[in-house]
């Protein structure tokens, strides 16, 4: 397992075995197929952080995250949001990084 | 550490959201000519309806071809959210200069995908996408001889909105 991302909420690794990204955030241990990953960051950043901040009612306290292939089904509160979008912005970079280094040197450098 | 993201897909995540947004263009405009149509067969213009009721059959058709080449090489293709489209022209002419509109539009988002393409060296998609630039030369060219027949045509008796109406289901080779 290599990690790919940690900030003081979360971490991510990648499984080099089962080809996953696995995910500890707060209550939520998950693994994803690299395509869901994408799917799940697209999720959490479609969330309108802005409604949940202006808006008084109750009911934008928290939002409900899913990612049904994953297990999970989490209500997040507006900082946990944002402590999520920043493992997976993070995560997201350190993928693209690492994709960036094997496009420009070669898989047969990067070990 | 395997390169997960590049075994996954070959699409760079800015053409995999553009293409997504090409995939909701094409849909728009598909929902646009069926509505077009649905003016005309309401006002008595039925053959050209026919010809728009199949413009709006071939945008989707343009929709589902982006759509599913972005699953097939490994992006995520998203189904569209289409909003309201135009329900009531004030004549038909103002269809067909609206049909124009869409498809220049149309045009230049393909355009702008060629650009992109080129920009981050997806050649791949810049091969798949050279169809619709030939395909959108082609719509541009009937768009604009709907309106070409407006010059031609007495739009003004009755037997010119008649004739308009049967030149224009004529256009692209369609009788």
């Amino acid at each position: 397992m290599t990690e790919l991302y940690k900030t003081s909420k979360g971490t991510t690794f990648q499984c080099d075995v089962t080809d996953r990204i696995c995910l500890q955030f707060g209550d939520i241990s998950a693994s994803f197929k690299i395509k869901d990953f994408f799917i799940f960051r697209r999720t959490v950043k479609t969330i309108n952080i802005h409604e949940m901040i202006f808006n008084l009612s109750d009911d934008y306290d928290f939002e409900w995250i899913e990612s049904p292939k994953s297990g999970i089904a989490q209500k997040l509160t507006l900082c946990e949001i944002v402590q999520l979008r920043d493992l997976l912005d993070g995560t997201k970079f350190s993928l693209e990084l690492n994709s960036v280094l094997h496009e420009t040197l070669g898989t047969l450098v990067i070990r | 550490m395997k390169d997960l993201v590049r075994l996954r897909t070959s699409l760079k995540e800015e053409i995999e959201i553009i293409l997504n947004a090409q995939c909701k263009m094409e849909a728009e405009a598909s929902n646009k000519y069926l509505a077009m149509a649905s003016w005309l067969e309401r006002n008595g213009y039925k053959q050209s309806s026919d010809y728009l009721y199949g413009q709006a059959e071939e945008e989707r058709t343009h929709f589902l071809k982006i759509f599913k080449y972005i699953n097939d090489v490994g992006g995520t293709a998203i189904t569209p959210v289409i909003g309201e489209v135009t329900q009531e022209y004030s004549d038909l002419k103002s269809v067909f200069e609206t049909a124009l509109q869409s498809e220049i539009a149309v045009s230049l988002s393909i355009n702008k995908i060629v650009a992109k393409c080129r920009e981050v060296s997806d050649f791949a998609t810049e091969e798949f996408i050279m169809w619709f630039v030939k395909e959108q030369r082609e719509e541009e060219e009937n768009a604009r001889r709907a309106l070409e027949l407006f010059e031609v045509i007495d739009v003004n008796s009755s037997a010119g909105k008649f004739l308009l109406d049967k030149e224009i289901a004529k256009i692209g080779g369609k009788e």
